[in-house]
């Protein structure tokens, strides 16, 4: 067995500039102080990978709106309350009398549904495909159950397009840490089309730190070369839950969508179909995008363009006391983990 | 949005499985999978996601075989 | 039965409640004088302090209210090597409190204070318009033998890190309620004094101590590297996490080092009473789980360092937000 540590650290070859994809590993990537383990020669760069962070202000703008309103009840994940859409978070919504309930499912929207049926549940419902499928577990259960006053604001996304749209719009990644939960869901097949099209090694990683680095180091491997490369074969297969593929299929449809940074990128979220569009709280046409604070880097940020460390705000007028955009609010934010853990690469 | 955990099913009710996490017993949505108790299973905000597999370790030693052939 | 304003307005209400609840149960000499202030012997030099307790639910697995307040002002008093000698508890009551509870929570102190030698000494009640929650201040004196103060700012290259047991179980127990994961995690909340009271019997050189509570052990250590000017490092596999909690931080996405505790230490002390303090520690009760999980070495001042469980270095800033679970 290769001392793969050992080659990373003392790896002199060609520069290589690695991209993740995923919140998670990033977050896991600083907690298992991963760059410190590489040559300077390799370096990780974190991309639009928090579903959180690419969220559009005036979808928050929506949440708050909706909170506001008498008989209705924003529920959400802990992430979101502190995000400020162009003025407001959600907690600062509730502080103002807002009705707002953290949940860790959202199918505990069920009983919050079933217990108080003079109001209605809006869940707030942003994600990836990891969590979509969730999502059209709760409308099953809703349907099935009776349940009429659930509803959910869609902010929903999918990692293909706007992976498409880094290499796209500015390049300059010679592999991508390809997203671990989001493979169990939609398989690893579906990396294929990306990596022959620009070229680009893929490997799709766990999120142990052995599996980061195994997979960190299969890249620089294989620089150059066009592939996908499973390294977590107990959870991620070729063609995926083709169960939860179908479940979403159901409830949802591709539809254009708008990131932070990025502006509209064409079928790159899902919404509800037209058949299900009673459960939906008003996400259509949630573009805009009026980040509070005009020194906020946020945007280049996500995409890998600036480090976090290169955003004038950055530790300044930007910190997790006082965030100025969603990159240093969210845990996985990129901002947030460069911060805790002061990294500098 | 990826924070998930391995975890044991303990017992399957209808579409609900209790799961355990090294001693924390959590209710989750088995709609997804089809899963049997003793399963190991990844858990992802309340829904489990997928049945785990042992690590498949012929597959990686040929992928790692690859990789130091190219 | 459930308080009112009248308990609170100084007249037959508010003394049957003393004698009913407080005084039945904080029986003790000096209380029952009932005087304006409690008279006692003191020392040269002493040590003060004051916490004030707010925790929902009252009751949790391991522990209440009541017996936090008791160890809060306990530990902070042996944190600075002195012994915790006695403590006054104000409470402020919301109408609708129910006063069965009440009873449970000061039969909690009064055992809590027994178990750690203090005596409570003093009180007050006031009762105001509410919805039935209750609050406790304890302020304590404790005394300080030879005056010898340990300090954050006393730490040097050299020294050795010690933490008294598991980090995460107060923060992870009352979690565990609000998220309805079930559990056997319950709240550590305990003395510390004891342990105090082992090692320096022991002459242990201690340069510095601290309970770890609200912030975690990252955020405790942050103070010492920046008070004494050097730099921390840690290693996580010597960390000690009991497997249940590992697993409930796991599901939330938590991180143990920046987690609550209410019966934990840390100890900076010199490196030749490295193992004499761990036995100390672990001698003592609290302290079985004690281990050695760090030294300050020559880096940059102010720092703290861990060595994760792969061999990559990880930079530990204190903790920033209110840790709230994450799902993202």
């Amino acid at each position: 067995m290769i001392d793969y540590k050992k080659y990373l650290m003392e790896y002199d070859g060609p520069s290589v500039r690695l991209m993740e994809v995923c919140g998670t590993h990033t977050a896991q990537i600083s907690h298992c102080g991963i760059p410190s383990m590489l040559s300077p020669q390799i370096q990780l760069i974190s991309g639009p990978g928090c579903p959180v962070c690419v969220t559009v202000t005036s979808y928050i703008d929506r949440l708050v709106e909706l909170c506001m309103e008498p008989g209705t009840v924003v529920v959400t994940f802990g992430d979101m309350l502190r995000v400020t859409g162009s003025s407001q978070s959600l907690n600062d919504a509730k502080a103002a009398g807002g009705q707002v309930q953290m949940v860790y499912s959202p199918m505990d929207t069920l009983k919050l549904a079933a217990a108080d049926k003079t109001k209605t549940f809006v869940f707030a419902a942003v994600g990836f495909e990891t969590t979509t499928p969730i999502y059209a577990m709760l409308l099953n259960e809703a349907t099935q159950n009776d349940i009429t006053n659930i509803k959910i604001l869609t902010s929903l996304k999918t990692m293909p397009p706007v992976i498409n749209w880094v290499c796209e719009k500015q390049g300059g990644i010679d592999g991508f840490l390809a997203p671990g939960h989001v493979s169990v869901i939609t398989g690893s097949n579906i990396f294929n089309e990306l990596s022959d099209r620009y070229q680009i090694p893929f490997a799709v990683a766990g999120f142990e730190g052995e599996q980061i680095l195994t997979a960190i180091y299969a890249l620089v491997r294989r620089q150059g070369k066009a592939g996908v490369m499973n390294l977590y074969p107990s959870a991620v297969t070729a063609q995926g839950n083709e169960t939860a593929q179908r479940a979403v299929e159901k409830y949802f449809m591709p539809c254009d969508a708008a990131w932070r940074g990025m502006g509209v990128i064409a079928d790159s979220g899902m919404m509800l179909r037209e058949e299900y569009r009673m459960f939906d709280a008003g996400s259509a046409n949630l573009n805009a995008d009026h980040g509070a604070h005009s020194g906020c880097r946020c945007a280049q940020v996500l995409t890998g363009a600036l480090k976090p460390t290169e955003c004038p705000l950055f530790g300044t007028g930007c910190t997790p006391q006082s965030p100025q955009g969603a990159c240093m609010v969210s845990a996985e934010g990129s901002c947030y983990n460069y911060f805790v853990n002061k990294r500098k690469r | 949005m990826c924070v998930a955990m391995p975890g044991k099913v303990l017992a399957v009710h209808g579409t609900i499985a209790t799961v355990d996490f090294n001693g924390n017993t959590v209710e989750a949505q088995a709609g997804l999978v089809s899963i049997k108790p003793g399963d190991y299973v990844l858990v992802h905000a309340g829904c489990i996601l997928q049945v785990l597999t042992k690590e498949d370790s012929d597959m990686l030693t040929e992928l790692f075989e690859e990789i130091e052939n190219i | 039965m459930k308080i009112t304003m009248a308990h609170g307005s100084g007249g037959k209400a508010t003394s049957e409640l003393i004698a009913g609840i407080f005084a039945k149960h904080f029986d003790n000499p000096v209380l029952a004088r009932m005087e304006d202030s409690a008279v006692v012997p003191g020392a040269a030099t002493i040590a003060m302090t004051t916490d004030s307790f707010v925790v929902t639910p009252l009751f949790f697995a391991g522990g209440d209210i009541g017996r936090l307040s008791v160890c809060g002002t306990v530990n902070d008093l042996a944190m600075s090597g002195a012994t915790p000698k006695y403590l006054t508890c104000g409470f402020i009551l919301e109408e609708g409190a129910d006063t069965e509870e009440l009873e449970k929570i000061v039969a909690s102190m009064a055992q809590t204070a027994a178990e750690a030698s203090v005596t409570i000494v003093a009180g007050d009640t006031k009762v105001v318009e509410g919805k039935g929650g209750i609050y406790i201040n304890t302020s304590g004196v404790g005394f300080l033998p030879n005056g010898g103060i340990v300090s954050s700012a006393n730490c040097a290259e050299g020294d050795v890190v010690l933490l008294s047991g598991n980090l995460g179980d107060h923060h992870a127990a009352i979690l565990s309620a609000r998220m309805s994961i079930s559990n056997t995690i319950v709240s550590d909340c305990a003395p510390l004094n004891g342990i105090v009271s082992a090692l320096l019997k022991d002459n242990v050189k201690v340069k510095a101590m601290r309970d770890v509570t609200r912030g975690g052990l990252a955020t405790v250590l942050n103070e010492f590297a920046s008070a004494s000017q050097c730099c921390i490092s840690l290693c996580e596999d010597h960390i000690p996490v009991s497997d249940q909690v590992r697993g409930f931080c796991g599901i939330l996405g938590l991180d143990p080092l920046y987690m609550g505790n209410e019966g934990k230490m840390v100890a900076v002390v010199a490196k030749e009473d490295a193992q004499k303090a761990l036995q100390c520690m672990q001698g003592s009760q609290y302290g079985e789980n004690a281990a050695v999980i760090g030294e300050v070495i020559s880096g940059e001042a102010g720092t703290l360092l861990l060595k994760t469980d792969i061999g990559g270095i990880r930079i530990l800033t204190e903790l920033y937000g209110e840790g709230l679970p994450r799902i993202c």
